[in-house]
């Protein structure tokens, strides 16, 4: 597989003088599901916007695709979804933000039309296209940033956080809309128990802002001492079957430990 | 802060967010909404120019009767344009008022040494009205247009991107600006109790001066990232809204030329 991401040394230091990343190297492979995990303040969202191109780093670089370290060369293929919804929708209608990627990214209009018929429907937002977005609630505004970054279909899905204050029915749709994206994915969150859900490979950002550990999922979630360390705690089908299950046999989602107790069933 | 500053700002705010309802009127049907944007914005445009040129208050009643009509045909509820087009005639009056008693003319009164003139006193008026008229039918423009299909129409009519990218970035951070000095007032009502004095609330206004300039600062280059990540690092480009330009389009056209042209002649003579 093609790396798409392709971070070397990269490091980012405020104008105050706090270093947020220091000396990150990473790279995913096309079609990669990984998530960016770390405790609060550890520079997740740093990352992001450094391998998002929206910041720019003060040491390393990032190359996409195999191609360029531009990233506004390749913004048509980088979605990149930052962490306040506030700060991302900024037009006078719901329907106008969903539009503004597309046509910015020069996109067919019929396309954009077609795509934001479809994720209103999916994220329940049919009939707040024509309100204003400071009208929403917060997790209304939520699922419109989702969509509105979902509009113009990139190949590489950056989210940051992207279920805050969203309802668990809209949750499992979101989850369901990452969750069959034909691209690769990378989820920034500080919350676990949605990280087995939706990615293979995880990637632990410490508090110094290095990379502390990058592996599977598996082997992140159940390191009860390693996530402690950094100021996290394992998801919450890990610590329930602790004592029960075989460290390889913990399940790490809910359907798995469904599965696994069925499986005990006398 | 809860007193006059929180106030204002609050009012400020709703104002600003009043510009943004107005979407609400743009998506109901009427004359200037089922206008090509490009023929709303030129027309409209050109007959705030022919109220410009006038100098006699007649001619800028039958604008002003016109202005009432076209917001009637259009839906526009009139007491959402009145208080939209309120505030910068009333300004300029205030500016102009001087000119009551500094031009020559009739008197017809004095005090304090002043002799308010007949001739002042119709400057005045004309002066007024003309803004009036003028800014009501701008405000038309924006209140039957969706403000991306305004944009989308300034860029089809070549109208200069450093123009149109200055008009759109302005627009969407002016309301930011203030939707941010509001939270930071709800943060600070939340915390206090009671009606601030005039002085308390000036003392706690500067304690927040600060803050909010950074919190500003800070919040515009969130938003410029947000934009950035979808493409706002390209000059604007919403999608058009314009359609096959039809006979009630021209026929709008061709008054707001002909009013042009009016205006020109009962000013200049032909």
């Amino acid at each position: 597989m093609e790396p798409v991401i392709d971070a070397h040394g990269l490091a980012h230091e405020y104008p105050d003088g706090t270093t947020a990343i220091r000396d990150v190297n990473l790279t995913v492979t096309e079609g990669e599901r990984v998530a960016v995990i770390g405790a609060n303040g550890s520079g997740k969202t740093t990352l992001q916007l450094a391998l998002g191109g929206l910041i720019e780093p003060t040491a390393g670089s990032v190359e996409y695709f195999g191609e360029t370290t531009d990233a506004e060369a390749v913004r048509e293929r980088l979605g990149v979804l930052l962490q306040d919804p506030d700060d991302y929708l900024f037009n006078t209608t719901v329907r106008e933000d969903i539009e503004y990627g597309p046509a910015q990214l020069g996109q067919s209009q019929a396309t954009a039309a077609r795509r934001v018929e479809r994720l209103a429907d999916e994220l329940g937002l049919d009939s707040l296209l024509d309100r204003p977005p400071f009208r929403l609630s917060g997790g209304e505004k939520q699922r419109a940033a989702v969509a509105s970054v979902l509009a113009f279909d990139p190949d590489v899905l950056m989210l940051d956080e992207p279920f805050g204050a969203v309802d668990a029915t809209y949750q499992a749709r979101i989850q369901q809309r990452i969750a069959d994206h034909d691209g690769t994915v990378l989820l920034f969150t500080p919350s676990l128990d949605l990280v087995a859900e939706l990615a293979d490979r995880v990637v632990l950002v410490g508090r110094d802002g290095t990379i502390a550990a990058d592996s599977s999922a598996r082997a992140v979630l159940t390191n009860r001492t390693l996530l402690a360390d950094h100021g996290l705690r394992p998801p919450t089908t890990v610590r329930l079957f602790d004592d029960i299950a075989e460290a390889d046999d913990i399940p790490l989602t809910v359907e798995s430990a469904r599965a696994y107790l069925n499986g005990r069933e006398p | 802060m809860t007193g006059v500053i929180g106030r204002s700002v609050e009012s400020i705010t709703g104002a600003l967010r009043a510009v943004f309802t107005a979407e609400q009127v743009a998506a109901a049907d009427g004359v200037l909404q089922r206008r090509d944007p490009r023929v709303t914005l030129v027309a409209v445009a050109g007959l705030a120019v022919a109220v410009m040129i006038t100098r006699t208050i007649a001619v800028t009643l039958v604008f002003a009767g016109l202005t009432l009509a076209l917001a009637w045909l259009s839906s526009v509820p009139l007491r959402r344009l009145l208080a939209r087009a309120a505030v910068v005639p009333l300004v300029s009056a205030l500016i102009v008022l001087p000119q009551a008693v500094l031009l020559p003319g009739e008197v017809l009164a004095s005090a304090f040494g002043l002799a308010v003139t007949d001739a002042g006193i119709a400057y005045v008026v004309l002066f007024t009205l003309r803004v009036g008229v003028g800014v009501a039918l701008l405000s038309l423009i924006v209140l039957t247009t969706p403000f991306s299909a305004i944009i989308a129409a300034l860029r089809q009519l070549w109208v200069p991107v450093a123009l149109v990218w200055v008009i759109a970035v302005t627009y969407r951070y002016l309301f930011l600006f203030f939707d941010e000095l509001q939270r930071l007032v709800l943060a600070r009502n939340s915390r206090t109790r009671g009606e601030a004095t005039l002085r308390g609330g000036w003392r706690d206004g500067r304690r927040v001066a600060g803050t909010f300039l950074l919190r500003t600062l800070d919040r515009g280059e969130r938003v410029g990232r947000g934009m950035r990540a979808r493409g706002g690092g390209r000059p604007p480009s919403p999608y058009g809204r314009s359609q096959s330009v039809d006979a009630a389009d021209y026929a709008l056209l061709v008054v707001a030329a002909a009013a042009v042209v009016s205006s020109g002649v009962v000013r200049w003579g032909l």
